[in-house]
């Protein structure tokens, strides 16, 4: 075939694909009525689509305190799972209850303080956070107690009364000064003491 | 943008705060947040330095959360934690390879005023043998009022003759009662290390709790 036999052809087809076709109105109405009639398409589901493209609607007001309230669990429920550390914690605070490491020992601390309203223990193993280790007093007396589990080695603390008076204890050795004008107390814990 | 989405715009800010709460709530309970920028950089510097150098870096973590614990000017923490760094690093140094409480102990000991000739004499011992509880009644008894050198003295020959955690913890115990009923440290030192018995570290028998 020649060039211009090709070229004939082509522009039969081109005036034939552009010629107007006659429909009939009705059938038209009938087809697009039967198309609006059937249901949207399922769109792909994904996480994103879900937290982005709900299906569901709130007022504004309701969404907001939805929204407060899920952000008050979230900080409650961080708040019980991290210790001041930012530690996890799923463990009983005191020794008797604790399951020790192998190499912990578990230390009996006593402190007298008859006036003391509240006593805690501070040291280099719990951070020196006044919080973490209360001592309980005993009853009709004026002595403290507490036990926890202290690895093999030498350690420093201090006792805590009534939230802001440090106390080095009187029964142990004393480490010198801490630089920060406060007496600490040394303990050293052997393996099986 | 539809009124649906807008609608929902409170919720998803909610559902991702949620998310991101747990991990805000254990950054706000850091202590070292507690610190100026400047100074907590100056003091993890410090003890990455140990950690690089073979150092108890806890020791110094420790020292900085007990200063943060009692409130103290930052700038004073970070004074106290590199004293402390050098003290850990003469300590290593002058006893070599030892435990990093034998480190600590020890520079507690520099810390009260030992000099760092006199710590020497611990740089060999017998396999097994600790000087962790010797090193503690001699910081006490230098912070108690004993003259560095009396305390330096009493403490070394001990450790040579042999002393065990036993003998330390009995000495200490009998100064400090003479101390606390009115006698001079240094005197009650002279009187009582005179009537201390030395054991050899065969005989020793369990060790005291400190």
């Amino acid at each position: 075939m020649i060039d211009s036999e090709q070229h004939t052809y082509i522009d039969m087809i081109a005036r034939e694909a552009r010629r107007p076709v006659a429909t009939d109105r009705a059938a038209r109405e009938r087809i697009m009525t039967l198309v609006r009639s059937e249901p949207a398409p399922h769109r792909r589901s994904s996480v994103w689509a879900a937290i982005f493209q709900p299906r569901f609607s709130l007022s504004p007001a309701v969404s907001t305190l939805l929204a407060a309230g899920l952000v008050g669990i979230g900080v409650i429920a961080g708040a019980f799972a991290m210790n001041r550390d930012g530690h996890q914690v799923g463990q009983p605070r005191f020794a008797a209850a604790q399951r020790l490491p192998v190499s912990d020992t578990v230390v009996k601390f006593v402190f007298v303080a008859p006036q003391a309203e509240h006593v805690s223990l501070v040291g280099d193993f719990n951070g020196w956070d006044a919080s973490k280790t209360p001592m309980v007093r005993s009853e009709h007396s004026g002595l403290w107690t507490v036990t926890l589990p202290l690895p093999e080695g030498r350690h420093l603390y201090a006792f805590v009364v009534d939230g802001n008076s440090w106390s080095a204890d009187p029964n142990a050795p004393f480490a010198p000064d801490d630089g920060f004008g406060h007496a600490n107390s040394v303990r050293i814990v052997n393996r099986g003491s | 943008m539809k009124r649906s989405s807008l609608r929902s715009l409170p919720l998803r800010a909610g559902a991702l705060l949620c998310l991101a709460a747990v991990p805000a709530v254990a950054q706000e309970t850091d202590p070292f947040n507690k610190l100026d920028p400047n100074n907590r950089f100056s003091i993890e510097l410090m003890i990455d330095s140990a950690r690089n150098a073979g150092l108890p870096s806890d020791a110094l973590r420790s020292l900085a959360l007990e200063g943060i614990a009692l409130k103290i000017d930052g700038k004073r923490i970070v004074d106290r934690v590199r004293r402390e760094f050098t003290l850990l690093r003469t300590a290593r140094t002058t006893l070599g390879p030892v435990s990093d409480e034998e480190v600590k102990a020890a520079a507690a000991v520099l810390n009260a005023g030992a000099k760092p000739a006199q710590l020497a004499a611990f740089k060999t011992r017998e396999q097994g043998r600790s000087d962790l509880q010797a090193f503690t009644i001699w910081a006490d008894l230098i912070t108690r009022g004993v003259p560095s050198e009396e305390a330096s003295s009493a403490i070394s020959k001990l450790w040579e003759d042999g002393a065990d955690d036993a003998i330390f913890y009995g000495l200490w115990k009998s100064v400090q009662t003479d101390i606390s009923q009115g006698l001079n440290p240094g005197a009650a030192l002279q009187n009582r290390i005179r009537e201390t018995p030395v054991r050899t570290p065969q005989s020793k028998g369990a060790p005291p709790e400190g």
